[in-house]
């Protein structure tokens, strides 16, 4: 197999936009295709996500839309579904076409749209990533799975309201370093406690938003990347995958599929968890991220709650996590968010975050879940 | 051919009389919900249908309060995760508990939900 490299990245701003997913997306693969240096004639292949198009925007079919809107209309394209963590999957695909020589030069990314409807069409269509006839008559949302994640966690380990919205007060005050984010204001601990139930434990400050962005990153084989700057090394990519009804999930305080990603993983690159210099992880909502740090070995099971309660996740910590500002501040374009997570952990192993910036850090890891849990999606990264 | 041993539908048809139904694998002994074509655990095709108590306890709960658009009129509502006594667990909407009695442990009972649509859920009220 051969190595594979991210070579350029580009992320629009997150938040509220006045253009389709398509436009937002050619945007940011305009910029990353800028920041390697390569011509848009050198793509091979697009791999893209994208999730509720067919029922925000009316439109399906979304690979060739966006490959169309960039300018690219005849290279091969495909669009991965997999809830939030599309663009993560298409990542991973693109890495194997190009370590199995298929191709050299590959533009992976995703976009999504959902601020031009309102937010009880949005729960509902975010909730069609749960099982249809099992789960969505009973009025479960995305929160809800979360708050019963949440409430299982806080019974077993302890896990208090005051810990989770610690993670959300790091992740703001990250945010606030980030220019691309939605949210660049620092929030308080009792800001997050005082704000509306939304799903009981989980208030509306435990939520990331909804938002209307996206990301593209650049991936080639080494023998493009070598005359590249600064190549990042995909040292790892790996998949996993879950049950989808919650009933079927035998410890709700645990997401199986990220110890199972993780696992692969780390095999992969051939290094542990305590290798790693910087995560962007999947905090759809602030349990999400206390889970994620334990399944990903940064803290035992149980500690992850206590341990972003101590500040151990924040810049200047033992292990950053979400120094963009994560899911939580920076924004959530589902289809967007996993190419987003690589932009990040490539600018920060090129030491070019500036106020963000991770001293020092050689290696890092992205984390997406998909939806209800039911997919996970870890890579690792390293720098010459 | 073999016909699966208990569908979505079928099972919906059963539990709008107030029968839960799981199936038992014949090969290994595996509890699961429907439905399910091979057993998850020795991956055999040897399902039977087996009647539930519909007797639980809640493994976790939750009180919705932002509703997707079909549910907006019944917020708050809580749904909950129950473990059944035989073993396996279920999404169910509570009912006829008060949201502020809800606790991990707590023991509920199985009663069918019929929607405005005539569609049959899982439902979990007292004992
Ligand atoms: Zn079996």
């Amino acid at each position: 197999m051969r190595r594979v490299a991210v070579i350029g990245v580009g992320v629009t701003k997150f938040g509220l936009h006045d253009r389709t997913s398509a436009e937002l997306f050619a945007e940011a693969a305009r910029d990353a295709l800028t920041d390697a240096g390569v011509s848009a004639g050198a793509v091979q292949a697009l791999y893209y996500g994208n999730v509720v198009g067919g029922e925000t925007e009316h439109q399906l079919h979304t690979g060739p839309q966006a490959a169309s809107v960039l300018g690219i209309p005849s290279v091969p394209t495909t669009r991965f579904e997999t809830a939030c963590a599309s663009s993560h999957a298409a990542f991973r695909h693109a890495v194997m076409e190009i370590a199995a020589g298929v191709s050299d030069v590959i533009l992976v990314g995703g976009a999504e749209r959902v601020l031009n409807v309102s937010t009880a069409e949005s729960t509902e269509y975010f909730a069609y990533a749960s099982d249809a006839v099992w789960e969505q008559p009973l009025g479960l949302t995305f929160p809800g799975v979360f708050a019963l994640i949440a409430r299982a966690h806080m019974q077993k380990h302890g896990t208090t309201e005051a810990q989770m919205a610690a993670v959300a007060v790091k992740n703001h005050r990250h945010g606030a370093l980030n220019p691309k984010a939605q949210f660049q204001k620092p929030i308080t601990i009792e800001q997050v406690l005082k704000s509306a139930y939304v799903a009981d434990p989980l208030k509306l400050f435990d939520c990331c938003p909804f938002s209307d962005g996206g990301a593209a990153v650049v991936l080639a084989s080494e023998e493009v990347a070598r005359k590249h700057r600064k190549p990042v090394w995909v040292l790892g990519s790996a998949a996993a995958s879950d049950w989808m009804l919650l009933g079927d999930k035998r410890d709700l305080s645990r997401v199986p599929a990220t110890e199972r990603a993780a696992a692969a993983a780390y095999r992969q690159a051939g290094i542990g968890p305590s290798d790693v210099d910087v995560v962007e992880l999947h905090d759809c909502f602030t349990i999400a991220e206390i889970v994620a740090t334990e399944g990903l070995g940064l803290f035992e099971p149980g500690a992850g709650g206590r341990a972003a309660e101590k500040g151990l996740t924040g810049l200047g910590g033992e292990i950053p996590v979400n120094p963009s500002g994560g899911l939580k501040a920076k924004g959530h374009p589902i289809g967007a968010t996993g190419a987003a997570q690589v932009a990040e952990i490539v600018t920060q192993l090129r030491s070019e975050a500036g106020p963000r910036q991770v001293e020092g850090a050689r290696k890092g890891l992205t984390h997406t879940l998909g939806g209800n849990t039911a997919t996970v999606l870890v890579s690792l990264f390293g720098r010459d | 051919m073999t016909e699966p041993a208990v569908t979505a539908r079928a099972f919906f048809e059963k539990a709008r009389g107030g029968q839960l139904t799981a199936i038992r694998c014949g090969s290994c002994g595996e509890l699961a919900m429907p439905p399910k074509e091979l057993c998850p655990n020795c991956h055999a095709h040897q399902w039977q249908p087996v009647a539930l108590t519909g007797d639980g306890t809640i493994a976790s709960f939750t009180v919705i309060r932002v509703a997707p658009r079909a549910h907006a009129a019944d917020v708050p509502y809580a749904v909950a995760v129950v473990r059944l006594k035989e073993g396996v667990s279920v999404l169910g909407r509570i009912v006829d508990i008060p949201l502020e009695k809800l606790a991990i442990g707590l023991a509920v009972r199985f009663r069918p939900l019929i929607g405005k649509d005539l569609t049959t859920s899982v439902g979990f009220g007292p004992t």
